[in-house]
C-alpha cells in the first residue's frame, strides 16, 4: 500500500513532473536515471513524467536552468524549489523531498 | 581605453627549437618578465596562498584581453559572480558592460547551500557551457579560478583524476589560452594533485606575500615556462587601484640617457668647483652630518631651476613640506611661490608607512604625471626605515634607474653619522648610480666652527680637489674664497 503524507497544500498533487539533466552517457547520470525510474515506478505509477535533458547536446538549457553539475534533478511538479545533484545513490532523499514515505516492502 | 591590435609575439627559445607563440597579458610589467606573454593556446597555472592575488590576476587577464579584442570566459569556483563583479569594480573594471557586449562571460561553478547532494557528480555541464559559449563568443581566453575548490566536490581521488584529465584535454583541444588558479598543498593527497597540474601546465607562476620587517610585500616568480626564456628572479608587485603593477626590473645601463647640458647649482662658486655645474640627467649626492646644510644646498638649486620655469619633484622623507619651506627661508630661499605656481611639488612621505613597492609606484606615477626635469630625494638615509637596508637599497636602485632612463636629474641627500667612511658617504651601495658626490662637514676651530665643502667625485668632468670653507647667511649659501 502506498502512504502519502498530507502536505501543506489543500490537495496532494495528482501529477509529478521531473526534469533530469544528464551529461550524455556518463555513469553518474545513468545511475540517477535508473534510480529515478525505479522510484517513479514503485511510488508514483501512472502519475509521473520524466524529462531527460542532455546538457552535452544542449548547453543553453544548462545555462538557462543554471545547471553546472550532472546529474541534476529538478522537480517541476510539485513546485518544490529544490535541486538534487548527484547520482541519487540514496533514494530516501528524494522521497523525503517529495514527502513520500517508504513502503512496507522497503522497510 | 584605445583598442590595441592583438599581437602574438614569438620568442626564439634556443638553437633549432621552434619559437612558441605568446599572448600578452597586458598586465603591467608581467609581459616583460614572461618575455612576451603567456603561451598561446596552452595552460598556465597560477599558484598561491589565499590573498596572494591569483583571482585578481585572473580577472585582469580576461578583462584586459576583452578590452584588446580577445573575448574571454571566467569560471569561478570559489567567489560568487556578484562578489567578482564588485571586486572588479574597485579596480575600475566594468564587467557588466563587457558581459552585455558579449566580450566577457562569467560563470559560477558553485553548489549553493540549498542544493541537496546525493551521490557522485560530474563537471561536464560546465564544460559543455563553456564550450558552447566559447564558440559563440569566439573566445580566446579562459580563466578557471580556484580549481582546488572545484575538486573538493568529489569524494574519490580516482574521480578527481578522471575529471581533471577531461578538463585539461578539453582545454588543450579548445584552442583557448587558459589560466588556472589554485592553492598549493590544498588537496590531499597533495602530491598527486600538484604533480598532475604542474606537469600538464606549460607555464607556472607562483604568487607570494611575505612580511619583511613588519611590512608586507608581494612577490611573483615564474617557476616554469616550457619552451621559453623568462625572468628567473622574484619580482615584487603591488595590487594598486588599477590592478596589478610590477616593479620595473633592474638596471639596464644601456637605457640610461647620457648627461645633458650643464645646469647651475644656484651657487656660482660651487659651479666653478664642479667644472661648470651639475649635468642634466646625472645623479648628485649631497652627503654630510645633520645640520651641515644639505637641504639648503638642494633648495638653492630648486629655487634656481624653478625660476627658469623648470619643474621639480621634491620627495621629503624627513620633514613635512611646510617645515621644509619654512626652514630655508631664513637663508633667503623662498620655495612657496613655486609650489603655488605648480612648478614645485613637495611630497612628504613616511618611509615606514607602506612597503617599498607602494612608495615606488606612487613616485613613478607622480613623475609620469608631472614630468619634472629634476627630482630631489631628501634623505636617502631615511629610506632605511622602509622595511630595512635591503629594501631601501632596492627602492633607490629602481627609482634612480627609472629617473636615469628618462633623463631626469636626481639630487639625493645622505645623512652620515660622522664616520669618514667613503662607502657610507657615497650612499652604501648605490654609488654606481651616483655621478657626483659633494661632502659637507664641520670643523671645530679654536674659537669658531667652520663649515666645509668638497667635491669627492665628479663623473664626466674635472673638478676642484680643494676643501673650501662656506657660510650660511641670510642671503644664502656662500662659499668663501
Amino acid at each position: 500500500m502506498k502512504k502519502e503524507r498530507i502536505s501543506d497544500k489543500p490537495r496532494s498533487p495528482a501529477h509529478y513532473h521531473f526534469r533530469l539533466f544528464v551529461a550524455g552517457d556518463e555513469i553518474n547520470s545513468r545511475k540517477a536515471q535508473e534510480t529515478l525510474h525505479q522510484i517513479c515506478t514503485r511510488y508514483l505509477p501512472g502519475q509521473h513524467k520524466i524529462e531527460i535533458i542532455d546538457v552535452l547536446k544542449d548547453y543553453k538549457a544548462a545555462l538557462t536552468n543554471e545547471i553546472f553539475f550532472a546529474p541534476t534533478l529538478v522537480i517541476l511538479s510539485p513546485p518544490i524549489q529544490t535541486k538534487i545533484v548527484g547520482s541519487l545513490n540514496d533514494p530516501q532523499k528524494i522521497l523525503d523531498v517529495l514527502g513520500l514515505a517508504k513502503t512496507k516492502e522497503d522497510e | 581605453m584605445a583598442k590595441k591590435k592583438e599581437v602574438l609575439k614569438s620568442s626564439m627559445s634556443g638553437k633549432g627549437r621552434r619559437a612558441i607563440k605568446k599572448i600578452p597579458t597586458y598586465i603591467n610589467g608581467l609581459d616583460e618578465i614572461l618575455n612576451g606573454g603567456l603561451p598561446a593556446e596552452r595552460t598556465t597555472l597560477i599558484v598561491g596562498e589565499p590573498g596572494s592575488g591569483k583571482t585578481v590576476m585572473g580577472m585582469e587577464f580576461v578583462y584586459r584581453g576583452a578590452n584588446n579584442g580577445e573575448s574571454g570566459i571566467f569560471l569561478g569556483f570559489e567567489e560568487s559572480l556578484k562578489s567578482l563583479r564588485q571586486n572588479a569594480f574597485t579596480f575600475g573594471w566594468d564587467f557588466p558592460s563587457l558581459e552585455k557586449e558579449g566580450r566577457l562571460f562569467l560563470l559560477e561553478g558553485r553548489l549553493p547551500p540549498e542544493i541537496i547532494v546525493s551521490g557522485q557528480l560530474s563537471l561536464k555541464p560546465l564544460l559543455s557551457i563553456i564550450s558552447g559559449k566559447a564558440k559563440e563568443m569566439k573566445a580566446k581566453r579562459i580563466v578557471m579560478d580556484a580549481l582546488d575548490v572545484a575538486f573538493r566536490l568529489f569524494d574519490e581521488p580516482v574521480q578527481v583524476r578522471a575529471e581533471l584529465h577531461q578538463l585539461l584535454e578539453w582545454l588543450a583541444k579548445s584552442g583557448l589560452t587558459s589560466l588556472l588558479t589554485l592553492k598549493p598543498r590544498e588537496y590531499p593527497p597533495g602530491s598527486l594533485f600538484q604533480d598532475f597540474f604542474y606537469s600538464m601546465a606549460d607555464c607556472v607562476i607562483n604568487l607570494d606575500t611575505k612580511i619583511l620587517n613588519q611590512v608586507s610585500t608581494r612577490r611573483l616568480w615564474v617557476a616554469k615556462y616550457r619552451g621559453s626564456s623568462f625572468g628567473r628572479n622574484e619580482y615584487p608587485f603591488i595590487i594598486s587601484e588599477k590592478g596589478i603593477r610590477t616593479i620595473p626590473i633592474t638596471c639596464f645601463e644601456l637605457r640610461h640617457k647620457p648627461f645633458g647640458q650643464r645646469i647651475s647649482s644656484g651657487i656660482p662658486s660651487l659651479d666653478a668647483m664642479l667644472g661648470g655645474g651639475y649635468f642634466q640627467s646625472s645623479c648628485i649626492l649631497l652627503a654630510g652630518e645633520p645640520g651641515t646644510g644639505k637641504t639648503l644646498l638642494c633648495s638653492t638649486f630648486v629655487q634656481k631651476v624653478c625660476q627658469a620655469g623648470e619643474k621639480v619633484l621634491y620627495v621629503s622623507f624627513e620633514e613635512s613640506p611646510a617645515a621644509l619651506i619654512h626652514n630655508v627661508t631664513s637663508a633667503g630661499v623662498f620655495l612657496e611661490p613655486f609650489e603655488q605656481a605648480g612648478n614645485l611639488k613637495i611630497m612628504g612621505a613616511m618611509p615606514e608607512a607602506t612597503g617599498v613597492e607602494e612608495h615606488l609606484i606612487k613616485l613613478i606615477d607622480l613623475v609620469e604625471e608631472m614630468k619634472p626635469q629634476h627630482v630631489i630625494i631628501d634623505a636617502i638615509s631615511a629610506c632605511e626605515r622602509m622595511a630595512g637596508k635591503e629594501a631601501s637599497f632596492d627602492f633607490l636602485m629602481r627609482f634612480l634607474n627609472f629617473l636615469k632612463e628618462r633623463g631626469i636629474t636626481s639630487i639625493l641627500t645622505n645623512q652620515t653619522t660622522g664616520t669618514k667612511s667613503q662607502i657610507e658617504i657615497s650612499g652604501n651601495g648605490i654609488s654606481s648610480m651616483v655621478d657626483t658626490v659633494i661632502f659637507l662637514s664641520y670643523i671645530q676651530g679654536e674659537k669658531e666652527i667652520n663649515r666645509l665643502i668638497q667635491i669627492l667625485k665628479c663623473r664626466g668632468s674635472g673638478h676642484s680637489n680643494q676643501i673650501r670653507k662656506f657660510m650660511i647667511k641670510d642671503d644664502g649659501f656662500k662659499i668663501l674664497d
